[in-house]
């Protein structure tokens, strides 16, 4: 195992104000991989996201998840992120008053631990690389977290504090939502930097497009709450041609989503 | 209730007081004419704030006599720097114990002093304005501090004069029972422009004490005025406060508000926009602990036409603290093209506290602009997640949100070491 990450998940179930919405999810993210989890809307993709980074408002019920072997469900959403876990998130939160860098500061500090703190020069120096390499303009370090930031800038501030923060496996909800056709390259290309046998992956999302420019190399479809079928990358583009439609025929589900049979 | 308060002023204690401050007549006056309201008034009554549960009586006519200086030092330390050389005064338990730094005001004519020198030094200046903005008869508290107030300063801009540098005033009272009662005017005269400081602080350990405080601005036509006012006197302390500004034509007047005492505090703020185009903005911190009070009035008068005024407020409430914060916009007939905007925001972080926002818009003129924003909460379950999804431990993200919040407020205080010093409150109220 040593230095390769693994996020693992089994039989996962949770649910949200007393609705159960995973039912039973099984998958394994290692180092190096790029795992893209698709699906329509309603399905659970994102609850997989928010319960694995624990959100309070996702209450799982049953089944598992590890990182490199340790039990992710009895941390504390911090401490899951000190471990190496990343969310970039659908909606991520505007908080006024606290500057972009403060805050990426902190968080790297908070997993470098005391007495391993990045000097603040240097840090300042790499943030605005990163920066750059993400096209930000370099007043983004000093502005208030998130705030008045456009839907594809709080995009691309989540893919910054994954560079910042270099995580050993990033969850990606719905990064290409609301993204032009230039800013998903751009994304996509600081995603890419980031690929090595260090850092494991998990995109979730509902088109193809972006997997056009972030390969994966497997591809899983979650309907009603759990994966229903896994395949290469073929099996994204056989999604995009045909749709839900003829897989949920070969399943024999009618209703995909989760309130289906709640 | 009479007896009891005429029992703990006889007015022969309050004589003795008077004649050894050695005043010329009108201030003698005014203080004598002060008491006779207080001795006929009831006690002072607040909507949201029971003063007849509070001991009302922790003063005495005659303040006391100053001790060694080492115990106001170590009480103002945090509040001065002995780097800085803007002005100073420092009056602790009544008395002026520090000046500093206000021979360079000579130069421009600006007068900054103790108010009890200046109603020898500067006599037309005092008398012209005192009680001219908060009147003496407005409660029976007020009435008892414009007859027994102790010192404060008197500010005063002459024409055109730009003061680019703040002044500061640090009241220290180190023993309770004497009553704390401050008092400062402030004049800036047509065109001039002034900063001012005044931060009212007291050891943790303070007995039983009454504050009333009474600020009083005078802002001449096309002036400026800022004034950073700081309060924390901790629990036992009952303060009543009033710091109110007459803002003439195309005057312009800037409250920013730090109420961080653990006491029991009924506070009012804001200005009367007498002239036409005068402007004002506060921007308020209450941050109460423990089992404080809060009973914070935001109050803009607007009576001359085309006159503005915004108010932005921030509370945070820990522990039992309880507060109420009303933003009183008034705007008179006759103010047309008048504009009034308020904002505030109450946080609340713990399941014991208790906060209130209470926006009030008294509109007689039909030609104006108002506005309001209210919002009372906790800390957002989804900001907190954000924040220790990036490995941030839930106490420092809660921190972080909590500077955030206030953050828009403590940007305007003026100079360095007060907000230093409202930084340090924070700090320590959110350890």
């Amino acid at each position: 195992m040593a230095n390769i990450p693994e996020l693992k998940i089994s039989g996962l179930h949770a649910k949200v104000e007393g609705k159960e919405i995973l039912r039973g999810v099984n998958l394994t993210v290692r180092g190096g991989e790029v795992h893209a989890i698709m699906g329509p809307n309603g399905t659970g993709k994102s609850t997989l996201a928010s319960s694995l980074m624990g959100h309070p408002k996702y209450d799982v019920t049953a089944g598992s998840a590890t990182i490199d072997g340790e039990d992710l469900l009895v941390m504390g959403v911090d401490e899951r992120a000190r471990k190496g876990l990343f969310l970039a998130m659908q909606y991520p939160s505007e908080v006024s008053g606290v500057s972009n860098a403060n805050f990426m500061r902190m968080a790297l500090n908070a997993k470098l631990g005391e007495g391993n703190e990045v000097p603040v020069l240097k840090f300042h120096r790499e943030l605005q690389g990163k920066m750059k390499a993400l096209s930000m303009e370099p007043s983004f370090a000093e502005r208030y977290l998130n705030e008045g930031f456009s839907g594809g800038e709080k995009k691309r501030n989540e893919i910054l504090q994954m560079a910042v923060l270099r995580p050993r496996i990033a969850i990606l909800d719905e990064i290409d939502s609301g993204l032009d056709i230039d800013a998903l390259r751009i994304v996509a290309d600081g995603v890419n930097s980031l690929r090595g046998s260090e850092f494991g992956l998990l995109i979730i999302t509902h088109y193809q497009r972006l997997l056009q420019y972030i390969i994966p190399d497997r591809v899983h479809v979650m309907m009603q709450g759990r994966i229903v079928r896994s395949g290469g990358r073929e099996l994204a583009l056989e999604l995009e041609e045909r749709g839900y439609d003829w897989l949920k025929d070969e399943l024999g589900i009618a209703d995909e989503t989760v309130s289906a049979n709640a | 209730m009479n007896i009891l308060k005429e029992a703990s002023v006889p007015s022969l204690d309050a004589e003795t007081y008077f004649s050894a401050l050695q005043e010329p007549a009108f201030v003698l006056e005014f203080r004598r004419r002060a008491l006779a309201h207080y001795t006929e008034q009831p006690l002072a009554k607040f909507e949201k704030s029971d003063l007849s549960r509070r001991n009302v009586h922790a003063f005495r006519a005659v303040p006391k006599t100053n001790g060694d200086s080492s115990s106001w030092r170590s009480v103002a330390e945090s509040h001065m720097n002995a780097q800085d050389r803007h002005p100073l005064i420092v009056i602790a338990d009544g008395s002026v114990v520090h000046v500093s730094g206000v021979d360079q005001l000579s130069a421009q004519g600006v007068i900054f002093c103790s108010l009890r020198e200046a109603v020898n030094k500067h006599p037309n200046l005092v008398q012209k304005h005192l009680g001219t903005v908060v009147p003496s008869d407005e409660n029976n508290l007020i009435a008892l501090q414009s007859a027994l107030w102790r010192d404060g300063v008197f500010l005063y801009a002459p024409k055109n004069v730009q003061l680019v540098q703040p002044v500061q005033l640090l009241v220290v009272t180190t023993h309770g029972g004497y009553g704390t009662f401050a008092r400062n005017l402030i004049v800036a005269d047509t065109g001039s422009q002034v900063s001012f400081l005044d931060s009212y602080v007291a050891p943790s350990t303070l007995e039983d004490e009454l504050q009333v405080g009474v600020t009083e601005v005078i802002v001449g036509d096309g002036a400026k005025v800022k004034i950073g006012t700081v309060q924390d006197f901790p629990r036992k302390a009952t303060n009543v406060l009033v710091r109110r500004a007459k803002v003439l034509r195309s005057g312009q007047m800037n409250w920013v508000v730090g109420e961080v005492g653990d006491g029991y505090t009924v506070a009012e703020f804001g200005s009367l926009l007498e002239g036409e185009g005068s402007v004002s903005t506060s921007h308020a911190i209450a941050l109460g602990a423990g089992r404080a009070h809060m009973d914070l009035t935001s109050r803009m008068v607007h009576i001359g036409r085309f006159s503005e005024s915004d108010t932005m407020a921030r509370g945070v409430m820990q522990g039992k603290a309880n507060a109420v914060y009303r933003g009183l916009t008034h705007i008179l007939k006759g103010a047309s093209g008048a504009n009034g905007q308020q904002s505030e925001k109450l946080l609340m972080l713990s399941g014991d506290s208790r906060a209130d926002a209470i926006p009030m818009l008294l509109i007689d003129e039909n030609d104006v602009k108002c506005g309001h924003a209210a919002s009372v909460g906790q800390i957002n379950e989804d900001q907190l997640f954000y924040l220790m999804s990036r490995g941030i431990s839930e106490a420092s993200a809660k921190r972080l949100i909590v500077w955030g919040f206030v953050d828009p407020v403590l940007a305007e205080l003026p100079l360095d070491i007060v907000r230093k010093a409202m930084e340090n409150v924070l700090e320590r109220k959110m350890a």
